[in-house]
């Protein structure tokens, strides 16, 4: 029996966990897998995070440099806006993330 | 004077009855957002702008190398007229209530059609419906689905081999497709996540190396490049030797005994010994994309953030840097 690790704690999470009553897995955590496994359920791109000797963390530099890419493609959903359903004009309202980012307004 | 120039060259060639084609050299198209921009390789100056809408991903250039065709926001296919530097026809590939994205495209040989790998959602009595995944061809000029075949989730990239007959979706496998049937098949299935390969194939410069897909891979201990032979369909796995060199993407010098990797640094490869020759760190930053002169002189980082860079191949020191309109997802080359 493996340990439960969540607790519903409100009443959404309460009837989401009525619903998967009696379900069986049928997915299993990325971080099993014996890749490293990255920001996305489409594949692959956790090798950007290898630690390089020159570098704290071998992601982008800067880091602006990567947003469109990610935005776009629905990388990170959660720490960008999601290019593919929610945010579908975010190139037009900040084309050039070190020059536009002002231009940003969410609520 | 400057619309004699302009003017004199369209002209000659509408007399002739031929439609006008790009100046001879090498042209870079930067894919930009909302953007695409032209650079002149010999002056390595922008040269053109083309508006397009959306965010640009993929491009393939149609056989007579008059169009370039730009995907964009994963669902705006986008005809460009190479001579006139403007876009001519524009098809979304969502439809028939289906909202579709697309990763990976390829122009069937047929001139009418291409192929993208689709996955698809819509909603229906405020439930969301998910689609299978499929590559499909679909029609060029209204985006509408000819036929597809389901394919595992996961399908990234493709490349079209043997004068379209086999497509190859790049995915948590690598998926072999055959198109010469009434119905598209998955004909032969090679692992890649299972065999330690992690891939990100968005680059792969099939027509800037003229015919060859190179796309590089990582294992828990070195990094990979996966070459894949248009002409014959043959794929070459070459696995480089010594610590891994972080890149996006990597193109084939024109002697194709070289090759040039980007990410945060640029890095020369010996392709025939596998081995890294010499690197240098991009001053500018990250970079999605790494593209170099027919002739072999200069190197051109782009994208990612909003500038290009060209290197001497020889010495690696920066010639330029330009500021371009917008972030980027990749430089392309086409020689005219």
């Amino acid at each position: 029996m493996k340990k439960k690790r969540i607790d519903a704690l409100n009443e959404k999470a309460k009837a989401i966990q009525r619903l998967a009553d009696g379900e069986q897995p049928s997915a299993a955590a990325l971080a099993e897998r014996r890749m490293p496994q990255g920001c996305t359920t489409i594949f692959d791109t956790g090798w950007e995070t290898n630690p390089r000797p020159t570098y704290p963390v071998g992601n982008c530099q800067a880091s602006a440099r990567d947003f469109h890419g990610c935005v776009g493609d629905c990388w990170w959903p959660a720490q960008m806006p999601d290019g593919l359903t929610n945010h579908r004009e975010f190139d037009v309202q900040c084309p050039n993330v070190a020059r536009d980012w002002r231009n940003l307004k969410y609520d | 004077m400057r619309w004699a120039t302009v003017l004199l060259p369209a002209l000659a060639a509408a007399a002739l009855g031929a439609a006008p084609r790009a100046d001879a050299g090498d042209r870079y198209y930067y894919l930009g957002y909302g953007v695409v921009q032209v650079i002149d390789g010999a002056t390595d100056t922008i040269v053109a702008d083309i508006p397009v809408k959306g965010a640009v991903r993929n491009v393939d250039l149609s056989a007579d190398r008059k169009y370039l065709y730009v995907t964009s926001n994963r669902h705006l296919v986008h005809k460009v007229d190479l001579a006139q530097n403007r876009v001519v026809a524009t098809a979304d590939v969502k439809g028939d209530g289906w909202d579709r994205v697309m990763y990976g495209f390829v122009l069937a040989p047929d001139g009418k059609t291409a192929y993208g790998a689709f996955m698809s959602r819509r909603a229906e009595n405020g439930e969301a419906i998910v689609g299978r995944p499929v590559v499909a061809q679909f029609a060029l000029d209204t985006g509408r689905i000819v036929r597809s075949v389901e394919v595992p989730w996961g399908v990234a990239h493709l490349v079209g081999a043997r004068e379209g007959r086999t497509i190859y979706a790049f995915g948590q496998d690598l998926y072999t497709i055959d198109t010469t049937g009434p119905d598209l098949r998955i004909v032969a299935t090679q692992p890649i996540l299972d065999k330690g390969m992690n891939m990100l194939p968005f680059w792969d410069y099939t027509f800037d190396n003229g015919g060859v897909a190179s796309m590089n891979y990582y294992t828990a201990t070195a990094m990979g490049v996966m070459l894949v032979d248009q002409k014959t369909g043959a794929i070459e796995d070459l696995v480089l030797k010594g610590d891994p060199a972080m890149a996006y993407s990597v193109v084939l010098a024109p002697d194709r005994k070289r090759a040039w990797a980007v990410m945060d640094d640029l890095t020369e490869i010996d392709l025939a010994r596998k081995t890294y020759v010499r690197s240098v760190p991009v001053a500018e930053g990250t970079c999605y994309g790494v593209n170099v002169s027919s002739d072999g002189r200069k190197v051109y980082v782009a994208g990612g953030g909003s500038t290009l860079t060209v290197y001497d191949a020889k010495t690696l020191k920066p010639l330029k840097v330009l500021q371009m309109a917008s972030d980027g997802m990749d430089l392309r080359r086409i020689s005219f």
